[in-house]
C-alpha cells in the first residue's frame, strides 16, 4: 500500500479555475473573472443568458454576480464525462445543453403568459411569487422540464457559485479545511 | 480489432468488488487485467471541492430511470478507477444474522444461501486488510462475538455528541461507529485530519478506497488497469458452458477483445446485469447466465430518513468525517416498527459543507432568495443530522432490461424500473417521526424532517445468490449458475439489502468469492 504525505497534497493544488477562451487563448478563469472580464459565451443564447441570470440571482443573492450564466456556459460546452454541474448526478441526460435550453424557455413561455413579460423583465417581488409557483409545480399550462426540477437544478447551480466556493466558506465564516485546495476561489 | 494475449482473469470494472478479486488473483500469480470504464484516477485528482468532486461519479447516459422513486444512479455509482468506492462514506456496518433468514423468520422475501457466521470471518479480515475504527466489543450488543478492530473509534464532535442524550430518552442505544478510516496511523497511511472531504475522495489514505488499498495490492502483485476501456460482451463459447473473454472499446473507440481462462463482473449492480442482457447467444437466448430469467431481477436500494435540528450552539458541524460518529442496530429486527416490516440502521454526527446533494443548502431545499441566504448563516453555526437507513425487500417488478436504444458503441440503453413498497413507506415514516422524537429530546431549537420523494440510496440487487438457477444467478461466492468460470462481484449479488451500508459487505463477500475462485482455479478455469 502507498506511503501518502498529506504535505505534498496541501501544496499541489490544480485544476481549479475553468478554462474559458479570451481573444483567442484558452485562459482559466473562475465564472466570476469571466462574467467581470465580458467573455464571450460558448453556447447560450443572449436571451437565455439573461434568463438564466436573472433566474439563478432570484434563486441565490448574488448569483449573478459570481458567474452562474458563465457556470453553466462553460459546463454545457465540455463532454458530459468532463461536466461539473449538479445536473450530471440528479440524472439529467447528457447533453446537458438540451435540458438547459428546455427548461429556460420554459420559464419564458410561462412568465410571458402569465405576467406578459419575460421573466427578467419582472420586478423583484413579481419574479420571487413565479418562482416559488414554478417549484411548487403550481404554473398553470407549463411546458417542459417539471418546474420543480428545473428550481431544483437552477437553483443547484446557483448555490453552487455563491455558497461552493472557498469564497463562500469564507462568507459564511466556515473553515473550508482544503486537502488539495481548489486554484483560486473554487 | 485487436485480440490480447490470453491472460488468467478478466475483470471488469476497478472498483470495490473488482480490486478485491485483483489483489487476491494476482496474489496467486495470476495474470490479471482490469477493465475500467473511466479515468485511472490517483489520489492527486481528488480536489476538495464538491463541484470537483462530481468528476468521479458517472454521466446518466447509459440507463433509463423510471418507476415511482427512480435509481439515483448519477449520485450513487462511480466513473474510473476506484469506482463508488471512491467517493463512498466509509460506513462499515455489517449485515446482522437477521439478514440472512428473512423467509425462515419471517416468511418474506428469500433467505441467503449462505448465513452470518459464513461471512463475519471475512468482515474480520477485510477489517485487518483495510483499516477499520470501530469498538467492535460495544457492538456486540445486537451481533455474535468477532475480533476486535484493528483501531480504535474515530474522534467525535459535538455535531454527533449533542445527539447522545436524545437517543438515550428514546432507548436508542448509540455506539461508537465503525468506519474504514484511520484514527490512527495503519499500514503506513496516516490517520484521519476530521476536514470532512471524504465524500469527494480522500486523496491522503486516511480512508480505505480502492487505490489504496486492495487495488494498490493488486498493482503492486502485477495487475494491469487499462482505463477509459468500455466493456460491452462478455464471450462464450459455442457449447455456453465456458466464457472466453470480453470485447470491449479503448479510449480511441477501437473496438478490442480480451481473451481469458475467467471473467469476473464487478461494474456495480447496473452494468453488471446490463452486460450479462447484451452477451445473448444462442445457447443464452435470454442472456449469459439467465436461464432462471432472474438477471436484472430484484433490484434493491436503501432509503434514508433524515433528521435535521439546529441547535443554540456552535456544533463544529464542518468537522468530522462525511461518515458517521455514531451508529445503532437498535431498530435492526425486522418489526421493530409497528405495521413496518424492514431493519433501520441509525447513525448520527457528520460533517457538512455548504453545497452538493448533502450540502446545507439542501437541507431546506424550499428555500431560496434572502430567506436561504438568512438560513445559510444560521445553519452554518448550529445544524446537524441524524439518518436511519432503511431497508427494502427484494421486487421482481424492480429491474433492470434493455431497450432498443443504443449507446456510442452500439450497445443497448438499458432501463432501470424502481419503486417502493408500502413496507418502504411505513418504515422511512417511523423513523422519520422516531427522529424528530430524538431531536426534539436533545434539545434542539429547530427541528424538521427531509420529506418529499422518498430517496435511493445505494444499489443491489439484479444478480443475486441462491440454492440454484430455479432462485437466483449465482451461488453464494458469486460463481454463476450455468458457467463455472464466470463470476459476478458487487452488491448485485446481495439476496436482500438489509439496511446497513453495503461497502463492508461488499469487501467481505468479495473476498470470500476471490478466494474461493483461487483456492478452485484448476477445477473452475483449467
Amino acid at each position: 500500500m502507498h506511503t501518502i504525505e498529506r504535505r505534498r497534497f496541501m501544496h499541489g493544488a490544480a485544476l481549479g479555475a475553468l478554462a474559458f477562451t479570451v481573444g483567442g487563448v484558452e485562459t482559466l478563469l473562475t465564472p466570476r473573472e469571466a462574467r467581470a472580464q465580458a467573455v464571450p459565451l460558448r453556447t447560450l443564447r443572449p436571451e437565455e443568458a439573461e434568463t438564466l441570470e436573472a433566474l439563478g440571482e432570484t434563486l441565490v443573492p448574488g448569483a449573478r454576480q459570481a458567474g452562474i450564466v458563465h457556470f453553466v456556459d462553460q459546463q454545457i460546452s465540455v463532454k458530459p464525462e468532463e461536466a461539473l454541474l449538479e445536473a450530471r448526478i440528479l440524472n439529467v441526460r447528457p447533453p446537458y445543453v438540451n435540458f438547459y435550453r428546455a427548461a429556460l424557455a420554459a420559464v419564458e413561455r410561462a412568465s410571458t403568459a402569465v405576467n406578459g413579460k419575460r421573466f427578467a423583465q419582472l420586478d423583484a417581488a413579481s419574479q420571487h411569487d413565479f418562482v416559488d409557483r414554478m417549484r411548487q409545480n403550481k404554473i398553470d399550462g407549463w411546458q417542459g422540464p417539471a418546474g420543480s426540477f428545473v428550481y431544483l437544478v437552477t437553483r443547484s447551480d446557483a448555490v453552487d457559485v455563491v455558497y461552493g466556493t472557498t469564497e463562500g466558506y469564507a462568507r459564511l465564516e466556515i473553515p473550508y479545511m482544503a486537502h488539495i485546495e481548489p486554484k483560486t476561489r473554487w | 480489432m485487436a485480440t490480447h494475449e490470453k491472460v488468467d482473469v478478466v475483470i471488469v470494472g476497478a472498483g470495490a468488488s473488482g480490486s478485491v478479486f485483483a489483489a487476491v488473483m494476482a496474489g496467486q500469480g495470476k495474470k490479471v487485467v482490469i477493465l475500467e470504464q473511466g479515468p485511472d484516477w490517483q489520489p492527486t485528482d481528488l480536489i476538495s471541492s464538491d463541484i470537483w468532486g462530481r468528476r468521479v461519479k458517472p454521466v446518466a447516459g447509459p440507463f433509463l430511470l423510471e418507476g415511482k422513486h427512480p435509481v439515483s444512479y448519477g449520485n450513487q455509482g462511480g466513473w474510473g478507477v476506484g469506482g463508488a468506492a471512491l467517493h463512498y462514506f466509509a460506513n462499515f456496518p455489517r449485515l446482522l444474522p437477521n439478514d440472512f433468514r428473512i423467509k425462515s423468520e419471517h416468511n418474506r422475501a428469500h433467505d441467503w444461501p449462505i448465513g452470518y457466521q459464513d461471512v463475519a470471518p471475512y468482515y474480520d479480515k477485510v477489517a485487518r486488510d483495510v483499516g477499520v475504527s470501530g469498538d467492535a466489543k460495544a457492538e456486540e450488543i445486537w451481533r455474535p462475538a468477532g475480533d476486535p478492530y484493528p483501531m480504535p473509534p474515530m474522534k467525535t464532535f459535538r455535531n454527533g455528541d449533542i445527539w447522545l442524550k436524545g437517543f438515550e430518552a428514546n432507548g436508542i442505544r448509540m455506539v461508537p461507529a465503525a468506519v474504514g478510516m484511520n484514527s490512527v496511523a495503519f499500514k503506513g497511511r496516516p490517520p484521519c485530519i476530521y476536514d470532512g472531504w471524504c465524500h469527494v475522495g480522500c486523496p491522503i489514505g486516511a480512508l480505505a478506497n480502492p487505490l489504496v488499498t486492495y487495488l494498490g495490492d493488486a498493482r503492486k502483485a502485477g495487475a494491469e488497469v487499462r482505463p477509459f476501456a468500455t466493456v460491452t460482451r462478455v464471450l462464450s463459447n459455442d457449447a455456453g458452458d465456458r466464457v472466453t473473454g470480453v470485447e470491449y472499446y479503448d479510449r480511441a473507440g477501437e473496438r478490442q477483445v480480451q481473451e481469458a481462462s475467467a471473467v469476473v463482473l464487478a461494474a456495480w449492480a447496473a452494468q453488471n446485469p446490463r452486460l450479462m442482457l447484451n452477451s445473448a447467444t444462442a445457447r443464452h437466448a435470454k442472456g449469459l447466465a439467465n436461464a432462471s430469467g432472474l438477471v436484472g431481477k430484484y433490484l434493491m436500494t436503501h432509503f434514508a430518513s433524515g433528521t435535521f435540528a439546529i441547535f443554540d450552539e456552535d456544533v463544529d458541524n464542518h468537522m468530522g468525517t462525511t461518515g458517521a460518529q455514531w451508529m445503532s442496530y437498535e431498530r435492526y429486527g425486522k418489526t421493530s416498527h409497528k405495521d413496518a416490516f424492514g431493519s433501520t440502521f441509525i447513525v448520527a454526527g457528520f460533517a457538512l459543507k455548504t453545497n452538493d446533494l448533502g450540502g446545507i443548502a439542501n437541507a431546506r431545499l424550499d428555500l431560496f432568495g434572502p430567506a436561504l441566504d438568512a438560513f445559510m448563516k444560521r445553519a452554518a453555526r448550529g445544524m446537524t443530522r441524524i439518518t436511519a437507513f432503511g431497508e427494502e425487500l427484494p421486487n421482481i417488478d424492480n429491474r433492470i432490461e434493455l431497450t432498443s436504444d443504443k449507446d456510442a458503441f452500439g450497445m443497448p440503453l438499458a432501463r432501470m424500473i424502481h419503486t417502493y413498497d408500502k413496507d418502504v413507506e411505513a418504515v422511512w415514516n417511523a423513523n422519520i417521526e422516531e427522529g424528530v422524537k430524538v431531536a426534539k429530546a436533545a434539545g434542539a431549537k429547530e427541528v424538521w424532517s427531509a420529506r418529499g420523494v422518498i430517496p435511493t440510496i445505494h444499489l443491489m440487487g439484479g444478480t443475486i445468490m441462491g440454492t440454484g438457477a430455479a432462485n437466483s444467478v449465482v451461488n453464494s461466492y458469486g460463481q454463476t449458475h450455468e458457467i463455472p468460470n464466470l463470476y459476478v462481484a458487487g452488491p448485485g449479488i446481495f439476496a436482500t439489502a438489509g439496511a446497513s451500508n453495503p461497502t463492508y459487505t461488499i469487501f467481505a463477500l468479495s473476498l470470500r468469492g476471490a478466494e474461493h475462485l483461487a483456492a478452485n482455479w484448476k477445477t473452475v478455469a483449467g
